[in-house]
């Protein structure tokens, strides 16, 4: 099963993580929340799979296009 | 009358018989083991039944014996023709792989340049279905010669300018495959079975040393990312019916009015969650495809560049039967920030509405455009100027109903203003406006203030509170600053006025200033 890279697509922090390693997950679920532009702004899977890295941690500051997740995909 | 067959009947019958018959058996057995369709099967596919009227059938490589008799027939490896989808009139082009890899070089050029020619001559929607492997290594030999590429009796913009064109990557679409992909209105590509590249994984291998897979190289997962080709399809099926399901909204071409049709769904169908579809909470984003589903005639969405610049959404769809373009922000996307790519999309979108008479609905929730070091290292900035610009040259009529943020540059680029536009628009009583944020402008203009307060962190709060209390879209309508504010329930039925009015627009300046 080919590795998957997820990137989030704005500058934020790290408000939320609501995935955990090893969670089977649906294209489309929520894996992270961002705080960004004063918003919660949700980094979702790109593909059905399973969440295999968090790179992350709640607080961090992240750039558009950092790899947050690394998933596994199905 | 004679029962006896004229004596070029077998010849005619042949020759027709030979031109079917592609890259023979195997090269079709192949060519379905890749999961692809040939060209002949993806024509009965996209055109109405019967409705292909073949061209140049019997363009392609004849081999005789001694006494000149036809022994062999290869057929060109470019099929093309006219037909119809939905029962409107269409030039067609299929590259056919099954014979040298549908190879643009190892082909007749004329005949697909004809097909270009054709379209634009008898100004009808131009499809293309490009399997093509590009140039080939052996015109060298067939030639004795090498030649500058370039085709020069193809006319690719004055196309662009004059009727819908569509390309289709069906499968490896290299150099003036992907070309043909990309110089259109609206292009597809099937998911893992093609690829659009500037030059395919043996032509990268010797210019940089590395071996890199075709999906890696040109899949469709490479263009979500630079939205060069618009839509991705499940499948090649998939890839037609959109197709098809793209020229159901346009016109024959820019002299034509899009196609007003019939509906069952009444101007004053209200959905009553719609009064809630906007959190209170400000942190809290929405589905704004759901709130576009309540608002447009049920089931006429179709939307364009799905995975790309993915904080603005674009869709052609209806209203009460007219047909409309529809702009949307989605603030799970970066927020809803402009970035380059939702401003590039956002550019194309508006210059087809404007090109193809579409008149444009945009229900606007944008904090302004992408700020940080990456937005401004990617220039975007560019983007934006870009589209202030298309939207100026934009003549359709235009609505924005602001259901949310429209702060800093998004009060710039919601819709055209210059040149007399109105600027008509609408508030949600959601809405929310100005030249900066609240929160971020305050810490701006209060700095002094706040950092010399007892408790800094209560004094912002208060100051924010006193500027949130002034912002509400009511103080702005009391001034005309905006149109109205509405009951978020109340929009389908307002637009469904509008959209007549509209259309008077679109139907009088079509008589009095024909392109």
């Amino acid at each position: 099963m080919p590795e998957v890279d997820v990137e989030c697509e704005c500058t934020g922090t790290v408000w939320k993580i609501v995935s955990e390693v090893g969670q089977v997950v649906v294209e489309e679920d929520d894996l992270l929340i961002l705080e960004s532009m004063k918003m919660e702004v949700p980094v979702c899977a790109p593909c059905d799979g399973v969440v295999k890295m968090i790179k992350v941690a709640e607080g961090a500051a992240v750039s558009e296009g950092d790899i947050v997740v690394v998933m596994e995909e199905e | 009358m004679s029962h006896i067959a004229p004596g070029w009947l077998p010849e005619l019958e042949a020759r027709r018989t030979a031109g079917l018959k592609m890259g023979g058996a195997e090269a079709i057995a192949r060519q379905a083991e890749m999961g692809k369709k040939t060209a002949r099967e993806r024509l009965d596919y996209l055109l109405d039944e019967h409705s292909f009227t073949e061209l140049g059938r019997m363009t392609g490589k004849g081999e005789y014996d001694e006494s000149g008799h036809l022994t062999d027939f290869q057929p060109a490896n470019a099929i093309m023709g006219t037909g119809r989808i939905n029962a409107a009139r269409v030039c067609i082009s299929a590259d056919d792989y099954t014979i040298r890899a549908g190879s643009s070089e190892a082909t007749n050029a004329d005949k697909w340049i004809y097909a270009e020619r054709m379209a634009l001559a008898y100004r009808m929607p131009l499809v293309r279905l490009v399997d093509s492997a590009g140039g080939s290594v052996k015109l060298l030999q067939k030639m004795q010669a090498t030649k500058i590429p370039e085709y020069t009796n193809w006319p690719s913009a004055e196309l662009l300018d004059t009727v819908p064109v569509v390309g289709v990557a069906m499968g490896a679409c290299a150099g003036l495959g992907a070309l043909k992909v990309l110089s259109s209105h609206f292009s597809v590509m099937v998911r893992d079975t093609s690829q659009v590249f500037a030059a395919g994984p043996p032509v990268v291998k010797q210019a940089y040393g590395i071996d890199i897979h075709k999906n890696e190289l040109g899949g469709y997962k490479v263009h979500r990312k630079n939205g060069l080709v618009q839509n991705e399809a499940v499948d090649e099926e998939d890839a037609l019916s959109q197709v098809q399901r793209f020229l159901s909204y346009l016109p024959r071409n820019i002299h034509r009015l899009p196609p007003v049709t019939a509906t069952e769904d009444s101007p004053d169908r209200v959905e009553d969650w719609l009064k809630e579809a906007i959190p209170e909470n400000s942190r809290k984003i929405y589905n704004p495809r759901k709130i576009l589903q309540a608002i447009l005639d049920l089931g006429s969405l179709f939307e364009i560049g799905r995975f790309y610049g993915g904080s603005v959404i674009t869709c052609l769809a209806r209203l009460n039967g007219y047909p409309v373009g529809v702009i949307a922000n989605d603030p799970k996307v970066g927020g809803g920030a402009m970035n380059n790519a939702a401003a590039l999309k956002m550019e194309r979108f508006s210059k087809l509405c404007d090109q193809f008479h579409f008149p444009v609905i945009n229900f606007v929730d944008q904090p302004g455009n992408a700020t940080g070091p990456m937005a401004e290292l990617n220039g975007t900035l560019l983007g934006a100027v870009r589209l202030g610009e298309a939207l100026a040259r934009c003549r359709s009529p235009w609505v924005s109903i602001i259901i949310r943020r429209c702060f800093g540059l998004a009060g710039a680029l919601h819709g055209p203003k210059e040149s007399g536009a109105l600027n008509h628009r609408f508030a949600w009583p959601t809405a929310r406006w100005g030249s900066i944020p609240i929160e971020g402008g305050v810490m701006a203009a209060h700095k002094q203030e706040i950092n010399a307060a007892d408790d800094p962190a209560a004094r912002r709060l208060e100051i924010e509170e006193f500027y949130h209390n002034l912002a509400s879209p009511f103080r702005t309508a009391e001034r005309f600053g905006i149109l109205d504010v509405i009951d978020p329930r109340e929009t389908r039925s307002l637009l469904c006025d509008w959209i007549e009015d509209a259309w008077e627009v679109i139907e009088t300046d079509m008589q009095r200033q024909p392109k």
